[in-house]
């Protein structure tokens, strides 16, 4: 059954597809906003570990929608939770730490400034830091961003300060920045997505420490949930459908994309035709829908006459490592171990940029402090490892007693993901999910340089943790990926042999067509991309409103 | 007595689960035991009568009193009482009991019955008794037996998914069965420093949640 065509419909309500919402129905254009996800309430959002995390609230049942991932083209494909991001309205903004950094010029002309690297794809973008910045700006004034911008090596150029003031921190980022200060490093307040003050009707945080994986009860986490979708169905001319999941987006005779059809909450198949298509349902979610869509003008998918739609997957290179103080020794000495405050909020980016050629590749990235997470079960089930190494009784118990003995701190690790060849999304030829539709299979091949990159800023990061001389410094990992940060599987370029869609984010080959999660990036960053991908979809937005009202 | 059951060789292999660290807070699913998504959905488990209950009488939805005692050995062999309180303590055999019967870990109830099977078949291939008529050293060296098994293998598939589940018994809001008294808290410290304002509020149904959420009518 074919429904009444609307102007825009939009498929994905998170950081990519909320602001487009927001934007075309604040000009007056009739929007349809499809969502997989439930559209939960702020009291829904409840501190309970295994409703949250453990089960099927925000991240599909692996065995009802898993993703395949391999590593390498001869890996064998196992299935997984890995590379979805919540499926809720809001996306995946709703679970998020919001770690909200900006790309850094240097991130825009990746390949022009630092040279070609044998065995990657990476790519300048078509577009500078100074046409994004504008849009920055506005995407952080309209979801609320708590930070403050201070000198460093790094610092990308900012033409006002941050709309709120930084949030309270604990003590010890106060030890943090003593330590970097004596490596002759600078130790950087960590911008928020997360309101420090009432901000636009909106409560302030309230400090519960649950933050990152868990929703905002409070409404003071930035997400497209708490700010930018209430503000977009305000204008009455967004319809929001959640439970409704993409099939295809059809096409017309010319090429031109002319309905998306999808199951409603019912599981019945609509078909919703509009004149402007924009699909955000994260790069590896975008790319599966618009390979699933064939039809005889487009048999490799949709836009995919180039064979690209999908390839060029990046995520974001990972290392970790844990600092463990034991409370009831150092209560004296530090008593600010003792302090509850949950953030840390310190950033160190003087490696952004790696002082020399040692790796082949001078790009470095960012690491970011913060307490670990306070979830028990997560904490406990690490505890008790796993394998022949796993334990079990009393080491088990001695352990879960050390921890309650214990203040952990750790830092992240984001650091380039390069483009490779060999990392890429496709859709499965056997496996459908619950709805029937086949589903995203990943292959993951990474670079060398950046796994060395990746491992020199894990080394910088625990020699700031021994500054701080505590009872324990743990590597927990030098290479690993950050799988719900994605994007490159549709990335942006002046050249259509080269690229799926042009600078505004729309399709080469399909005029009305538009992506807008992080699948345009055609290099990451070595910053959590969700405030990069916001301001796009502003940029992209802007661009899209001018242009349908010719 | 245990209720009859298709007879089954192997449980599931083990499937990977990539962790997401960056949420921090590990949105990692219980993880193994996926099945094929192609598979026909199976029917809603039948009502198969009282199974009995628990010794402190509280009726079972899963297991059957025989399998329960073999449950509540092996979780108390995970967490034993010592100075401080054990999984018995915090009815965490309770909670695997009626949590295994939410619709979302129907694949994971599957593996977890055929695990019990598989280790009292071994306990008495190896001892001549039930797991749950062992000594606790005999326990343990059955359970490090299957812990060391082959990291594909159902044996360590099953210990795994005993270690989990019993954490999560230990560890989940008390709304759910476990948790008794909020022992697992207190021995974890989530009742200290850096926890604040942290627990569900007072009168939190988890399992109504879990049941009902998003269903906003």
């Amino acid at each position: 059954m074919s429904l009444p065509e609307v102007d825009v419909c939009i498929i994905g309500s998170g950081a990519g597809g909320a602001p487009m919402a927001l934007e075309l129905g604040r000009a007056g254009f009739k929007v349809v906003l499809l969502e997989k996800g439930r559209h939960y309430r702020p009291q829904d959002f409840i501190h309970d570990e295994i409703l949250n995390s453990r089960r099927n609230f925000f991240m599909p049942l692996p065995w009802e929608e898993p993703h395949l991932v391999r590593q390498g083209a001869k890996g064998r494909y196992e299935r997984s939770t890995a590379a979805w991001t919540a499926n809720c309205v809001g996306g995946g903004t709703v679970h998020m730490s919001g770690f909200f950094y900006r790309l850094k010029p240097v991130d825009f002309r990746l390949r022009s400034t630092l040279g070609a690297i044998p065995g990657s794809t990476v790519a300048d973008w078509p577009i500078s830091y100074e046409e994004l910045a504008p849009f920055y700006d506005r995407a952080e004034a309209e979801l609320g961003v708590s930070g403050e911008a201070v000198p460093h090596p790094f610092a990308e150029p900012r033409s006002s300060p941050y709309p709120l003031p930084p949030l309270d921190v604990h003590p010890v980022a106060g030890e943090i920045d003593k330590a970097c200060k004596g490596l002759g490093w600078h130790s950087l307040p960590t911008a928020r997505g997360i309101l420090s003050r009432p901000y636009r009707g909106r409560a302030p945080c309230s400090y519960c420490a649950l933050c990152g994986s868990y929703g905002c009860e409070m409404g003071a986490k930035s997400s497209t949930h708490a700010s930018l979708i209430p503000a977009a169905l305000a204008t009455g001319n967004v319809e929001l459908r959640p439970g409704c999941m993409a099939r295809t987006v059809e096409v017309d005779k010319q090429g031109r994309a002319k309905s998306v059809v999808y199951l409603d909450a019912n599981g019945v198949a609509q078909e919703q035709p509009a004149k402007v298509v924009v699909v955000s349902c994260t790069a590896v979610e975008s790319a599966r829908l618009l390979l699933n869509s064939t039809s005889s003008r487009f048999p490799r998918g949709l836009a995919n006459g180039s064979g690209l739609v999908g390839k060029n997957l990046i995520f974001s290179s990972f290392g970790e490592s844990h600092a463990t103080f034991r409370v009831s020794k150092h209560a004296e000495a530090r008593p600010w171990l003792k302090d509850p405050s949950p953030f840390v909020n310190r950033s160190v980016q003087d490696f952004y940029l790696l002082p020399d050629a040692r790796f082949g590749f001078r790009k470095g990235g960012t690491l970011g402090f913060m307490w670990t997470h306070p979830n028990p079960i997560h904490a406990a089930v690490g505890l008790a490892g796993t394998g022949r190494t796993a334990v079990f009784g009393k080491a088990l118990k001695d352990r879960m007693r050390d921890y309650r003995d214990s203040r952990i701190l750790q830092f992240e690790v984001y650091a380039e993901y390069l483009p490779t060849p060999g990392s890429y999304v496709s859709v499965s030829d056997e496996v459908k999910d619950k709805y029937g539709i086949p589903v995203a299979a990943i292959t993951v091949e990474r670079h060398p340089m950046d796994l060395a990159a990746t491992r020199f800023l894990v080394e910088r990061g625990e020699e700031i943790l021994l500054r701080l001389d505590p009872d324990d410094v743990r590597r927990v990992s030098t290479s690993g990926e950050t799988t719900i940060l994605q994007h490159g599987t549709c990335r942006f370029g002046n050249d259509a042999a080269t690229s799926v869609l042009d600078k505004h984010c729309r399709a080469h080959e399909v005029p009305n067509l538009y992506v807008v999660d992080g699948s345009f990036m055609p290099t990451g960053g070595s910053v959590p991309s969700t405030l990069t991908i916001t301001a796009n979809s502003f940029r992209v937005a802007h661009h899209l409103v001018r242009s349908l009202k010719g | 007595m245990s209720r009859a059951r298709p007879p089954r060789s192997r449980l599931s292999r083990r499937s990977f689960i990539q962790r997401a660290t960056f949420l921090g807070g590990g949105v990692v699913l219980l993880g193994p035991a996926c099945k094929r998504s192609d598979e026909k959905p199976k029917a809603p488990p039948t009502d198969t009568g009282p199974l009995g209950t628990t010794p402190g009488g509280q009726a079972l939805r899963t297991f059957s009193s025989f399998e329960y005692a073999v449950v509540a050995a092996a979780t108390e062999r995970i967490l034993p009482k010592d100075e401080d309180p054990g999984a018995l303590d915090a009815d965490v055999p309770v909670y695997i009991d009626r949590i295994l019967q939410t619709p979302a870990l129907e694949p994971v109830r599957d593996d977890f019955v055929g695990g019990v099977a598989a280790l009292e078949r071994r306990a008495n291939r190896m001892f001549q008794k039930g797991f749950a008529a062992l000594t606790p050293e005999q326990q343990d060296e059955l359970l490090t037996l299957f812990k060391d098994s082959p990291p594909r293998s159902a044996e360590a598939h099953f210990f795994e998914l005993l270690t989990v589940m019993t954490l999560e018994g230990f560890l989940g809001d008390p709304s759910y069965g476990g948790n008794k008294g909020k022992v697992g808290w207190r021995l974890m410290g989530f009742d200290t420093i850096g926890t604040v304002a942290m627990a569900p509020p007072e009168g939190h149904d988890g399992p109504k949640c879990l049941r009902e959420c998003g269903v906003h009518k």
